[in-house]
Parts: C-alpha cells; structure tokens; sequence
C-alpha cells in the first residue's frame, strides 16, 4: 500500500487484524474515519485502548472481564446450581440472547484440538474440576459446538463431571428449525438420525 | 496439476484468511496435502464446513499450486464412521500423529489403508490400545522406519518370548540388563509383528515403546494428544 502518509499507512495496516478485513477495507475503513468522522474515530481509539489495558478474564468462568470476577458471576440473581460450558464468549453470548437460561457459565477458550496446540491445561480444566469439587454444582450443561473436537470436548467433560459426581447434560443437536431432510448434509442427519426421541 | 475424486480423509482444520480453510488431509495416492477451501466459513457455508470434518471417507478434487492445493470440490465417498467417547479422542490421536510424522506430498501407498482400517477399528469398538499401536507399526512401516520386532539388532539373534529386551528407537531391541529404555517382553514384541493382541501389560509395554519411538523421529518432542489421550483414559 503506498499512501502519502506514513501514519495513514500504519493505520490501513492495524485495522487488517479484524477478521474479515483486507487491504481494501482497511483502506475504505481509515478514510472514513479521517474524511468524515474524526469524533467515531477518537471514540473507537479510546474504547480500544480502554479494552485491550482493561479487560482480562473472569477468575471463575474465564469470560472477558474487566473485574477479577465478572457481573454474571458475581450476581445474586443466577442459579448457581446450573453451569453452562461453552467454547467461546460469543456462544456465551448467543445462549444469553436466545434462551431464557439462568444459571452460570464456564469459558473454555476454545476445544480440545491436539494439531493447535489446545489441550485440557489451556482449557482450564483443572479451574472446573476444582469447581466441580466444590459441591454447589448439580448439573453441567455441555454446550461445546457439534464438530469432531467440540464432541471429543464433550466427551472429556462428561468424564469430569462423572468424576465429580455431577450430572451432565448435553445440548441436542440435529434438524434445524426449517430445513428440510434432503438438504440436510449428511453429518448432521446421521446425528439427528442417531439421537432420535420418542413421541409423546 | 489438476487432481479429480482422490479419496482423502481430512485431519484437521483450521481458519485461513477471511472466509477459507486450511485442510491438512491423507489422501490415497498424494499422501498428506494441505488444501486451502474456499468460502466455506460463515454462516451461509455451514453445510460445506459439515461435510469436510475428520473421519468422513471423501473424494476430493484440487488444483496444486506450489505447496498447497486448492479444494475444487468434496463429495462423500461412503459412509461417515461414527467415532464417540475415547474412540474419538484415539481418533484425534490419529490425526496428530500424521500430520507430525508425515512430510505434506510424499505417497505412501499403505498409509491411507491402514488409516482407514484403523478408524474402522475405532467406529468397531475394538480395542484402544490395540488398534493404536498396530497403526503405530504400520504407520513406522509406511514411512520407512519400520520397527524390528523379530530378531535383536546388534547380532540378528531371533527374539526370545521368555527374555526382557529394551528397544532402543534408532537400532531395536537388545537383551535387558538394567540400562534405560522402554522394557518389553519378546512375547510381546513377537506379538506384534504376528498382529496377535497381546496381554494388558504387554500393550502397556508397547505403548511405553511406541513413545520412545516417535518421541526420536519427532526430534524429541512429544505429541499433544498423549496429554488428552492419557488423561482421560486413566479416569477408567
Ligand atoms: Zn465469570
């Protein structure tokens, strides 16, 4: 990229780390901001720099926090019985916007994947057994994604919870709501095939 | 060099760019391949991304292009072998070990059967261990390292069921008289050039010995799933 300003050029090159941004819309990106919305632009620095010096990860459930623990986990109003475990922040957050759960949850930061250098330590698995051992937990909610290392995740921590004494769930998985069974890959309709209830 | 309907197992995957894949896969005749999948990620490609998980036997199409390919197409090629529990996690195993002991496109004819056997074995509920280390040994064998199971390695003397030796990775066994190494029995080593399952403490003298001798062709290191594999299996 070749601009007139080495600090426009500094900039075009930071903001290519947001996913699902090259050199184009980095372009666009930065001469918006100087062209037409230097106060979004001084916002959007602040907020940055706020967020990467300030937010860390909850000491119970390892979500993005600015305290050492965070608001979920330290609020009276959840079930503390109930532990939700899932892969990512953002699952934590699509379960909290789609569902009417109360209980709390556990991050894990991903799944277990031998080939990217993710096993039960990066996980923070001895963190939830710990927990687990603590007593206060009666059900594990195992909502790791339906991919080969979310299930082998899922596997993993089913042993734990047995381990612990604790009941583990599992989200179901299978036909989505809409489809229809021959468009369905064939994965996912071996799983629903396989998981199939009884009809009441 | 266009490549059509290779049958090919994905090992592993991981984001590449804004929307692909980068897919290490075993195929038949290619050997290890990484091909880049394009547009497969996001919500609108959730499909895609299903059908190229491990262990689903595939056809893959691919252009190459200096070091990896690019995914021209994927279709089923028989039906998906369904790993659960500890059977996935050994399946994991599996994975990590080829995609750490075998070079991208180097052919390796036997490979891709023995891979398939094995998962076959794993989706079968045969034996962990077992069908590991045969894999282990046909895996050494395919690339050329083959382990030497019948005979001592400095004086070719045929192994004795009875003796203790110790398999030193780069040579073979030699007759146990307390030096370090992994300690296994000829019974067992003998086994496992017969394919015969040995007893519990044979496989776990196997195991240990299959470790010495990847840990060598590693350089050392060590694979990431004996951590996972390990840990949960020792919560029998
Ligand atoms: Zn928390």
């Amino acid at each position: 990229m070749s601009t007139a300003s080495k600090v426009l050029a500094e900039l075009i090159d930071a903001l290519r780390c947001l996913p699902g941004v090259g050199a184009k819309s980095a372009q666009r990106m930065a001469f918006h901001l100087l062209e037409r919305d230097r106060d979004g632009g001084r916002r959007l620095a602040a907020a940055l720099t706020a967020a990467m010096e300030r937010i860390g990860h909850c000491r119970q459930c390892r979500t993005f926090s600015e305290e050492p623990v965070c608001a979920l986990c330290a609020g009276a109003a959840r079930d503390r019985h109930v532990l939700c475990v899932v892969e990512s922040p953002s699952d934590l957050a699509a379960i909290e916007q789609a569902t009417g759960y109360r209980g709390l949850y556990f991050v894990l930061l991903g799944r277990l994947s031998p080939l990217d250098g993710l096993g039960p330590d990066e996980l923070g698995m001895d963190l939830l057994r710990r927990r687990l051992a603590e007593g206060e937990v009666q059900e594990l909610i195992v909502a790791t994604n339906p991919t080969v290392e979310g299930e082998a995740t899922a596997h993993y921590l089913a042993q734990l919870a047995r381990d612990a004494g604790v009941r583990a769930t599992r989200l179901a998985h299978g036909v989505p709501l809409g489809g229809e069974l021959e468009f369905i890959d064939r994965s996912t309709l071996a799983h629903a095939f396989g998981g199939r209830q009884a009809l009441d | 060099m266009r490549i059509d309907q290779q049958p090919a197992y994905v090992l592993h995957a991981r984001p590449y760019r804004e929307t692909s894949l980068l897919l290490e896969c075993l195929t038949r005749d290619h050997g290890r391949v990484g091909l880049v999948a394009r547009g497969v990620r996001g919500e609108r490609a959730r499909l895609a991304r299903a059908e190229l998980e491990p262990f689903l036997p595939l056809a893959l199409s691919w252009r190459m292009r200096g070091e990896l390919g690019t995914l021209a197409g994927a279709e089923a090629a028989g039906a998906p072998q369904r790993l659960a529990g500890d059977a996935l996690l050994a399946g994991l195993y599996l994975n990590e070990l080829v995609v750490r002991l075998v070079a991208r496109q180097d052919s390796h004819p036997e490979l891709f059967g023995a891979y398939a056997l094995a998962l076959g074995r794993l989706a079968a509920g045969e034996s962990l261990a077992w069908t590991l280390r045969r894999f282990e040994r046909d895996l050494l064998d395919a690339l050329g390292y083959g382990l030497l199971l019948d005979r001592q390695a400095e004086d070719e003397t045929p192994l004795q069921p009875q003796a203790d030796y110790v398999y030193l990775p780069e040579q073979g066994p030699q007759p146990w008289r307390g030096q370090p190494g992994p300690r296994v029995r000829g019974a067992d080593l003998l086994a496992l050039a017969a394919d015969r399952m040995p007893d519990p403490e044979g496989l776990a003298a196997l195991r240990r010995m299959m470790r010495a001798v990847i840990a060598a062709h590693l350089g050392g290191g060590e694979l990431r799933a004996w951590r996972v594999l390990g840990e949960a299996l020792r919560h029998r």
